[in-house]
């Protein structure tokens, strides 16, 4: 049952908002976590096992966590001045211990299902028959959601520790915080601080909630329906048998994915964020119009947002803060200056960041290389910034200027792009082919001569798509200079503010990829 | 204070610390501003940020900053 899916929208939702209605305030937590469990046990089945496990483990941690630190300030209160440095020295190596079991372990049944076959197959192919084993590749079931149950189960047990968090004492809560089931196939990651509040709250049903839930939610059907599911054809088309393309219908491919994916993945966050505001519970948003970014790094920080603040968060600053880090910040302003020591701070931090970015989406070397990708790109953004400072003040071009907004935008489609083809590609040598064939053989007129219309997509397919992206390029827009668009079309007159929203609801009934010649496309962020 | 914005000062003289109070959320800060200012707080005031600290609330102002720095040195 995906969220797109009609079973979702008409009956498991309404079900489950009027039971949560019915029920009792202090019994609707309950009743999501019970509808949670069901959503999950209807994707995964038995694999539920492996979320209850979970569940019991780390509210077991959080809980131990807690302990020490009541532990601590309990001898800290008995203790002279001089002891006290001491005592919190034993409690942070013994907190410390605790959150490395942990963390350690949720990643170990994370690796084992996910990378196991990856790390197999490399080693059996490297080292072949001079190793004494052979280890055997295994048919594992991963449980759905387990790549962003786990991010956010290490972040609560990092917030506990960090004493960012009092631990949860019910043991429902810890469970209804990881399996909330509008975000538990694709996220968003969410932070226990964020959350928790309007998630536990278990607050009665309102008509604004339900009304701006469900507008969201038929939004993220648009962008799901009309425009992503229309171009996956197009796109599946290119990228399964890329050989027999042009480099310029690559190009198209890249561009096309890289709008498929947003408007699926974001489209989904819509549904998704829709879902929990019709129970009141505020999810963080996980999309900022991410091709107005100016720079890769920006583009990151408009695009799968709480994937990389939990990156920002758990690996970027404890890495920056590190010991190592720390001696080499130290050293290298002495002897190097400051420019080669924030190149070295900065490769040091960043490395680690998008290697687990690409191995996060799966086990596949094209995952890493697209990791590594972001990880060049943005060192040298860091490397080239003086060079780019002083051409722009010998050129007398203000950092604000129309012209270099549009250049640096420009510039990001391409490296988005870019990195959107080896993503998508069957595997990192396809990409390579992909890539090398826009320098070959690039035949422009192949996207003019009818060629397009032979992938699978019709005119009227294309002009649909052409007016999807147009609307939701033309919402970006003003949602970018500041404008909230919900309010601002509360403001409308009743007339105008209704037939927007019947025109929305008609476009998804009327225009979507539903019906003969279209496949209903599975989430891609629900794979990872 | 004044040791503070010394500090402060030398990562980047173009920004009115006594006025601006969202260093981090108008990215006037960067991350990598942020991590050479924490080392050098630690240098000059002998205290240990930990990774928990970096929140925008600690670096927003001169005054945030000032405030963290005295709750570690009291710690």
């Amino acid at each position: 049952m995906a969220y797109q899916s009609l079973v979702y929208g008409f009956v498991f939702l309404p079900l489950c908002l009027l039971v949560y209605q019915i029920a009792p305030q202090k019994w609707r937590r309950r009743v999501l976590l019970a509808f949670s469990y069901l959503f999950f046990w209807l994707l995964s089945g038995k694999l539920i096992v492996y979320l209850l496990g979970t569940t019991v483990f780390v509210h077991c941690i959080g809980i131990w966590l807690e302990w020490l630190r009541s532990e601590q300030k309990t001898a800290l209160a008995s203790a002279e001045r001089c002891e006290k440095k001491r005592i919190k020295g034993i409690y942070q190596k013994k907190s410390r211990r605790v959150l490395a079991f942990g963390v350690l372990l949720l990643i170990g049944i994370l690796a084992y299902l996910k990378y196991y076959n990856f790390f197999a197959g490399n080693l059996n192919g490297i080292f072949g028959s001079a190793l004494p084993f052979t280890l055997e590749e295994k048919n594992i079931l991963m449980p759905v959601g387990i790549s962003f149950y786990t991010l956010q189960a290490i972040g609560y047990l990092a917030d506990v520790y960090w004493g960012k968090i009092r631990a949860e004492e019910k043991l429902e809560n810890t469970a209804l915080f990881l399996a909330f089931f509008p975000q538990i196939m694709e996220g968003p990651i969410c932070r226990y601080s964020d959350t928790a509040g309007t998630l536990y709250s278990g607050k009665s049903l309102e008509i604004d909630n339900l009304t701006e839930g469900y507008i969201r939610i038929f939004w993220g059907l648009f962008k799901k329906k009309v425009i992503a599911d229309r171009l996956a054809i197009g796109v599946d088309a290119i990228f399964g048998n890329y050989t027999s393309y042009s480099g310029a219908m690559t190009v198209f491919a890249a561009a096309a994915y890289t709008v498929q994916l947003y408007m699926e993945f974001s489209g989904c966050m819509d549904i998704i964020i829709g879902s929990g505001q019709l129970f009141g519970v505020k999810l963080p948003e996980n999309f900022r119009q991410p091709f107005a970014a100016q720079s890769a790094a920006e583009f990151w920080r408009r695009w799968h947002i709480t994937l990389g603040t939990w990156f920002k968060t758990y690996i970027f600053y404890p890495v920056s803060m590190s010991g190592p880090v720390k001696k080499w910040n130290q050293y290298g302003r002495k002897h190097f200056g400051k420019y080669i020591t924030m190149l070295g701070t900065s490769a040091m931090a960043l490395f680690p960041v998008w290697l687990c970015n690409g191995l996060w989406h799966g086990a596949r070397w094209s995952y890493i290389f697209y990791g590594m990708y972001y990880f060049t790109l943005i060192l040298l953004g860091i490397a080239a910034e003086p060079l780019r400072d002083r051409v722009l003040e010998l050129l007398h071009i203000g950092e604000k200027s129309a012209g270099l907004k549009v250049v640096r935008i420009a510039k990001t489609w391409l490296i988005i792009f870019t990195g959107e083809l080896f993503f998508r590609a069957d595997g990192l040598r396809a990409g390579i082919y992909m890539f090398r064939s826009i320098f070959r053989n690039f035949d422009l007129n192949s996207l003019f001569d009818g060629r397009l219309l032979e992938l699978g997509m019709s005119r009227a397919d294309l002009i649909a798509i052409a007016a999807g992206c147009v609307v939701v390029a033309i919402v970006g827009a003003v949602k970018e200079r500041g404008v909230h668009v919900r309010e601002a079309l509360g403001r409308k007159p009743v007339f105008i503010r209704w037939s927007i929203y019947y025109a929305l609801l008609l476009a998804v009934i009327v225009i979507a990829a539903y019906g003969d010649g279209y496949q209903a496309v599975d989430m891609i962020y629900a794979g990872f | 204070m004044e040791k503070l914005m010394e500090i402060l000062m030398e990562i980047d003289d173009s920004i009115d610390y006594e006025k601006e109070k969202a260093l981090i959320d108008d990215r006037l800060l960067d991350s990598f501003g942020v991590i050479t200012l924490v080392s050098e707080l630690e240098d000059a005031f002998d205290i240990d940020i930990e990774a928990s600290e970096m929140t925008p609330d600690n670096f927003n102002s001169a005054e945030s900053i000032y405030n963290m720095v005295k709750r570690l040195q009291e710690n």
